[in-house]
């Protein structure tokens, strides 16, 4: 293995990473990624095996804390009603994803001047626009163009089938006149370039082992490979160094599969390790220039912490809804309670997402990520064989706002493998996402009765969702003003002058929908603005 | 490690949290021998082995009185060690492939196959969608455009 300085090292090979990687081939630089996970092909996936559902629960949990393999790091959640979930190693989390594909809207960049609630991005939607069009073509995204609840944009692939589940709750939306659309999914609807058009077998999750979703593994880490981006994999990285004088970012340690520390020095460093990820190693990479943690200058590196809380109401209709059948994140998406609306009692909005894929076994446990079992005797066998054929259900889906008390730290006394300190989540839900979750269970219950529902499913309780930390965003936020924020407008650091993030820990707010289109389409923006100003990348 | 004895009172157990449906042939998890996935479960994780030899220890002086009503007094008097074999008792049923045909889902892997759904057509989906897009455009755009 090669030690030789590089030109631009990449930490973690996950959507973001592989995304800005592609944007920077062009360049000739040279080019490496250091990813703490391995590379699992297609057929170390379960869903060819009999079991396949029990390693949900096992080593293909979407919660490291339950897998708890090598590359896993623990994450301490106990101050926190989410915790957050993914995956280590290539592809990142788009390994277990589910795919859902919405873009943000263009009041998600302008939350302080429509709102007056959290701080404006430095960019807008129609920056990202080029770019959420180049990735929805190398991610191969499905859907209906025309939805009128954004910009007009054309999407590469026919919809994926919405089934009859969707088409049912369709039909409730419209008795009611609300807004609702196909979903737009990072899956394939036709074969292409070798990869299998979906098959609609509900593992989404399981990694794909068609090849359908849009996993960076799939999409972009094949190109990336044979154009000469080196991807070393079982590499973690433990601290960025800054030389003293210059103060510029010149390396990494990281430990090798061997456990075993190394160095690698380069010119240029990107950070893109997930919401999570980032905040740990930039706290974690202390120095006499950097005492409170690297690029945290504005004192906000792991501050702002947002997920998406969310919770689900379901109804029994009379007709089967084969919620077992096709990709899991999605069939339809309404949007009509997206905007803010001061009648509604709180500010800005969600999303209401119809899921599928809940097999016999996530229904009696639950339902995905929550692991609360149904109830046992004979009222298991009332639900399992007269509701669970006939239900239909909706995710309430929230934006959550920024809030400086929801962070990242280092956690004191846990530790991954390699002897590094793990993140701890210190996170709660707001008044305001509490009022939109109350609002969005009623809606979500007229809608399912308009639909034709004959009983209402919901859980009386005010929990959100415990494993619903799959998108975690904000813990280094850009902006223009270095006090604000971490990194400037195209993800530079305001402190570190070659060093950048690219990642979902830079959103400034999250918006009501799923975030990697808009984070992928970031780290292209981002490459685009490298090569860009390459000449005075470091003034 | 786990004697015949152990297994027969937990599969009767078993059958109080997941008893049949004579109707549509769908056995109990004590039919279908579920304490055996327990106990494999049980052998690698040390956590659910305190909760199953708890359990056992409970049953084994009540092994033939065991009814719902004895069961819902374990789950109140012991809510953890419950919620644990209940949810492994869950896991062994529904991974086996003749349980999840039972309720429509293929018993073979899900991938190559898949399931077949039919794509609905343009004129389908130009008709469905009416309605929404009668009402155009339901976006702020701040920026103008
Ligand atoms: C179960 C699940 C369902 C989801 N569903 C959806 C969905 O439907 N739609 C959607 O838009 N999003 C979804 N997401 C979220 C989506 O996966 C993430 O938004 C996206 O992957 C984030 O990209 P990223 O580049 O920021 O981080 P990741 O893709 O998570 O990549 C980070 C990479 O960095 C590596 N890394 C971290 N620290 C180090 C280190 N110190 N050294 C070396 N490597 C390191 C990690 O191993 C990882 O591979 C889901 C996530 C999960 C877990
Ligand atoms: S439903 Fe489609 S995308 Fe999901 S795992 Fe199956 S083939 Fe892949």
């Amino acid at each position: 293995m090669s030690n030789e300085p590089v030109d631009v090292l990449i930490i973690g090979a996950g959507a973001s990473g592989a995304a800005i990687a592609w944007s920077l081939i062009e360049t000739k630089m040279r080019i490496l990624c250091l990813e703490q996970g391995n590379h699992l092909s297609d057929k170390d996936f379960p869903s060819r095996r009999d079991d396949y559902e029990l390693s949900r629960y096992a080593e293909f949990s979407c919660d490291p804390n339950v897998r708890r393999l090598k590359q896993d790091y623990p994450i301490n959640s106990k101050d926190s009603c989410i915790t957050p979930v993914n995956w280590n190693g290539v592809g990142g989390s788009t390994m277990n994803f589910l795919a859902h594909w919405p873009r943000m809207r263009p009041s998600d960049f302008r939350t302080k001047t429509l709102d007056g609630v959290a701080e404006d991005w430095p960019v807008d939607y129609y920056d990202l626009e080029p770019f959420y069009e180049i990735n929805d073509r190398n991610v191969g995204v499905s859907g209906l163009s025309g939805n009128p609840a954004y910009p007009k944009y054309s999407v590469p692939n026919p919809p994926i089938p919405i089934g009859i589940l969707g088409q049912t709750l369709a039909k409730g939306f419209n008795k009611l006149g609300w807004h609702w659309w196909p979903s737009d999914v990072a899956i394939l609807s036709k074969d292409d370039n070798g990869r299998q058009k979906c098959v609609n077998a509900g593992t989404c999750d399981l990694g794909c082992a068609a090849g359908a979703k849009g996993g960076a593994n799939f999409t972009y880490w094949p190109i990336l490979e044979n154009a000469g981006v080196e991807l070393r994999t079982n590499a973690r990285v433990s601290e960025i160094q800054v030389d003293k004088v210059s103060g510029l970012a010149n390396g990494v340690l990281y430990y090798g599969a061997d456990g075993r520390l190394n160095q690698q020095k380069a010119e240029i460093i990107i950070m893109a390790c997930n919401g999570v990820g980032t905040p740990r190693l930039l706290l974690n990479s202390k120095s006499d220039l950097f005492p409170e943690g690297l690029a945290n200058n504005s004192g906000l590196v792991g501050k702002n912490l947002m997920f998406h809380p969310l919770t689900g109401v379901a109804g029994v209709f009379d007709e089967p809804m084969k919620g077992h059948e096709g990709p899991m994140a999605c069939s339809i998406l309404s949007q009509e309670f997206y905007e803010s609306d001061s009648s509604r009692g709180f500010i800005r909005g969600y999303g209401l997402h119809s899921g599928r894929s809940t097999t016999p076994m996530t229904f009696a446990l639950g339902g995905y990520g929550i692991d609360n079992p149904i109830p046992w005797g004979d009222e298991h066998r009332e639900i399992m064989d007269n509701m669970y054929p006939y239900l239909a259900g909706l995710t309430i889906v929230t934006e959550d706002l920024p809030e400086e008390h929801n962070c990242v730290t280092l956690d004191n006394e846990l530790k991954d493998s390699d002897g590094i300190p793990a993140p701890k989540i210190t996170y709660r839900v707001s008044e305001n996402t509490k009022a939109m979750i109350k609002h969005g269970e009623e809606r979500a219950r007229e809608v399912l009765i308009a639909a034709g529902a004959k009983k209402i499913l919901s859980k009386n309780d005010d929990n959100v969702w415990w494993r619903a930390g799959w998108h975690q965003m904000g813990t280094c936020r850009m902006g223009h003003d270095p006090k604000k924020s971490v990194v400037n407008g195209w993800g530079r650091s305001h402190d570190v002058k070659n060093l950048f993030i690219v990642d979902g820990s830079i959103f400034v707010t999250a918006g009501a929908v799923n975030p990697t289109s808009t984070i992928q389409a970031l780290a292209l923006y981002i490459g685009d603005q490298i090569k860009k100003n390459i000449g005075t990348l470091f003034d | 490690m786990w004697s015949e004895n152990e297994k027969n009172i937990l599969n009767i157990i078993l059958d109080q949290l997941i008893p049949k449906n004579s109707k549509r042939n769908i056995p109990s998890a004590g039919e279908l021998g579920i304490a055996s996935f327990i106990f494999d479960a049980a052998n690698k994780n040390n956590n659910l082995k305190d909760d199953v030899v708890f359990i056992l220890d409970w049953a084994l002086t009540k092994a033939d009185k065991i009814s719902p009503c004895l069961v819902r007094k374990l789950e109140k008097e012991n809510p953890n060690a419950f919620v644990s074999l209940l949810t492994e008792t869950y896991k062994g049923y529904y991974s086996r492939p003749d349980i999840r045909q039972k309720f429509g889902l293929s018993k073979k892997p899900v991938h190559p196959s898949g399931y077949l759904v039919v794509s609905e057509s343009n004129d389908y989906l130009a008709q469905i969608t009416d309605t929404v897009r009668a009402r155009g455009p339901i976006y702020r755009d701040p920026t103008g455009g």
